[in-house]
C-alpha cells in the first residue's frame, strides 16, 4: 500500500498529464453518490449526537446559548470530517474498490498494461485526486448540516439562535476551520489508496470482488480512526489557542 | 457504472420489498422455524466471534481514545479539567460507542454477508439449495440473525468496556490532570444501569437492521462478479444512513426529554 501510494504521488506529479478527464468524471461521479447519504448522516448526527445531548446538559444549568460555542468544537473539530471521511469511505470507495475489482477480475487492468497505459496514471491518480478534492469540499457541506443539526436542536428547547449565533462566531476560529479541512482532505486520500490498492488486488471470482470491498472498508475505517485520533491529538498541542472558551 | 439514486417510485418499490424480505426473515427466526438449523447459526456465531469482534474492539477503543482527549481538552478550557469523566461517559456510553459498533459492523459484518450471500446466488448455490428441499431464506439469512442475536450483545458490552477502558487511559494516563480517583469519581455519577440499556439498545438495533440489510442485498444480487461488488457496495450507502437515522432517533427517544444527570431538578 505505501508503495501504491508512493507510485501514486510519483506519477501524479510527472508529466505528462493524461488524467484530466477521468479526474473531472470520478470528481462528479462522487459528487453525485454521496449528497444525499451525507446530507441525511450530518443532519442527524449533529441533532443526535452533540445537539440533544449537549443541549440537556447545558438546559440544567441554563446556559444553552453555549450550545453555540460547543458546536465549534464538536462540529468543526470532530464531527464533520469524521462523519464525511465515514460517508466517502463507505459510499464512493466501496464504489471505488467495486469497479476496480471487477476490471481485475475481467482482466481489463491486464490488458490496459499490454497496450502500454500504466494503470497508476490513467486509474489510480484521477481517483485519489478527485477524492481527495471532494472530501476536502464535503467537509464543508458536512460543517453546514451539522450546525444545521445543532439550530434544530437548539429550536426543538425553545431558546432564541441569537446567542447561538453570537458564541459560535466567538469561538470560532480559522484555525479550527483549516484543521478541519487539512484533516478531511488527508481523510480523502487514505480512503482512495486504501479503496485502489484493494480494488487492484482482488483475486478469485466474484466473491473475490465481494471481499475485497469488505476488507477496504474495514481498513480504510480504521485507518481514519487511527489518523484522527493522532491528527486531533497534535492540533491541540500545538495550538493551544483554539482550546480557550470565550 | 450503476448508481443508487432513481427515482421516488424505484424508492418506494425497493424499500417496500426489502421491509417485505426482512419481515419474512425475522417471522422465521420468531416462528421458531430457524431451530431446525440451530447448528448452523451456532456455526455462524462462531465466525463473527472469530473474524469481527477484535476489530470492532478495537475501532470503538480508538473512539474511547478520541472522546478522552476531547473531553480532557475541553473541559481544561472551561477550567473544569476535573470533570472530564462527564464528557467521557456522555461520549462513550451515549453516542459514539454505538455509533462506532454501527459502523463497523456494517463495514465488517454487514459487506461480508453481502459477499458471501452474492457469491452463492451468482454461483447458483442457493437454487441449488432449494432443490435438495432446503430453505434457503431460513438456512442462510434467519440462521446468521439468530446469530448475530445470540453474540452481538455480548460483544457490544465488552466494547462498551474497551471504551471506558480508553478514555480513562487519554484522560488519567495520557493527559494527566485528574486523578485516577477524581475521574471514576464523576465517571461514574454520570451514568447508571439504564443507560447502559439503552445504550445496548441502541446497537442491537443497528445490528440487527445491517444483518437483515446484508442478507437483502446479498440474496437478491444479480450481473456475475461485478454485481456482487456493486451489491456489496449498495448496501454499504444504505447501511451507513440507517446507522445515523436510528442513532438519532435512539437518542431522541432515550434522552431527549430526560438528560438522566445527576444534577439540578
Amino acid at each position: 500500500m505505501m508503495i501504491l501510494t508512493g507510485k501514486t504521488l510519483v506519477s501524479a506529479l510527472r508529466p505528462p498529464y493524461p488524467y484530466g478527464g477521468e479526474f473531472v468524471s470520478q470528481f462528479l461521479f462522487a459528487l453525485k453518490l454521496c449528497w444525499f447519504p451525507l446530507l441525511i448522516s450530518t443532519v442527524a448526527f449533529g441533532y443526535g449526537a452533540p445537539g440533544l445531548q449537549a443541549a440537556n446538559f447545558l438546559v440544567l444549568f441554563g446556559a444553552l446559548d453555549r450550545l453555540g460555542g460547543f458546536f465549534v468544537l464538536a462540529s468543526i473539530r470532530e464531527f464533520a470530517p469524521f462523519v464525511t471521511a465515514i460517508v466517502l469511505a463507505g459510499v464512493a470507495g466501496t464504489a471505488i474498490t467495486a469497479d476496480l475489482g471487477a476490471r481485475k477480475i475481467r482482466e481489463e487492468l491486464d490488458a490496459l498494461q499490454v497496450l502500454g497505459v500504466d494503470p497508476v496514471k490513467n486509474l489510480v491518480v484521477p481517483r485519489f485526486l478527485a477524492l481527495m478534492l471532494v472530501t476536502g469540499l464535503f467537509d464543508v457541506y458536512a460543517l453546514l448540516f451539522g450546525i444545521f443539526g445543532g439550530i434544530v436542536a437548539t429550536l426543538v428547547n425553545g431558546a432564541p439562535l441569537g446567542p447561538f449565533w453570537a458564541t459560535f462566531f466567538t469561538n470560532a476560529s480559522t484555525v479550527d476551520l483549516w484543521g478541519s479541512v487539512v484533516k478531511c482532505t488527508l481523510f480523502g486520500a487514505i480512503i482512495a489508496i486504501v479503496c485502489c490498492y484493494k480494488g487492484m488486488t482482488a483475486s478469485g471470482g466474484a466473491e473475490g470482488v465481494g471481499r475485497a470491498v469488505n476488507q477496504a472498508v474495514v481498513v480504510a475505517f480504521l485507518g481514519i480512526f487511527a489518523f484522527n485520533y493522532v491528527f486531533t491529538q497534535t492540533l491541540l498541542a500545538t495550538h493551544p489557542e483554539i482550546q480557550v472558551i470565550r | 457504472m450503476e448508481t443508487s439514486i432513481g427515482g421516488p417510485r424505484q424508492w418506494l418499490e425497493a424499500t417496500g420489498a426489502m421491509l417485505r424480505f426482512c419481515f419474512r426473515v425475522m417471522g422465521e427466526v420468531y416462528g421458531l422455524k430457524v431451530f431446525r438449523y440451530f447448528g448452523e447459526a451456532l456455526r455462524q456465531a462462531g465466525i463473527l466471534i472469530l473474524s469481527s469482534t477484535l476489530v470492532i474492539w478495537s475501532l470503538i477503543f480508538i473512539i474511547g481514545l478520541q472522546c478522552g482527549i476531547e473531553g480532557a481538552y475541553f473541559n481544561r478550557s472551561v477550567g473544569s479539567p476535573a470533570y472530564a469523566g462527564v464528557f467521557a461517559a456522555w461520549c462513550d456510553l451515549r453516542e459514539l460507542v454505538p455509533y462506532s459498533f454501527g459502523y463497523m459492523m456494517a463495514a465488517k459484518v454487514g459487506t461480508g454477508i453481502v459477499a458471501e450471500l452474492g457469491s452463492m446466488r451468482i454461483s447458483d448455490e442457493i437454487d441449488a439449495l432449494e432443490v435438495m428441499g432446503v430453505p434457503s431464506m431460513t438456512f442462510l439469512c434467519s440462521t446468521k440473525l439468530l446469530a448475530a442475536w445470540m453474540v452481538l450483545p455480548f460483544v457490544y458490552l465488552s466494547g462498551v468496556g474497551a471504551g471506558f477502558l480508553a478514555s480513562y487511559l487519554a484522560v488519567v494516563q495520557q493527559i494527566g490532570e485528574v486523578s485516577s480517583g477524581g475521574y471514576q469519581l464523576i465517571f461514574w455519577a454520570f451514568q447508571n444501569p439504564p443507560d447502559l440499556l439503552y445504550s445496548v439498545i441502541k446497537g442491537m438495533t443497528m445490528a440487527t437492521v445491517i444483518v437483515l440489510v446484508g442478507c437483502y442485498y446479498g440474496y437478491n444480487a444479480s450481473g456475475g462478479p461485478v454485481g456482487v461488488g456493486t451489491a456489496t457496495a449498495k448496501s454499504m450507502v444504505v447501511n451507513i444512513v440507517l446507522v445515523h437515522i436510528i442513532g438519532m432517533l435512539g437518542t431522541q427517544l432515550f434522552w431527549g426529554a430526560n438528560p438522566r444527570a445527576p444534577i439540578g431538578g
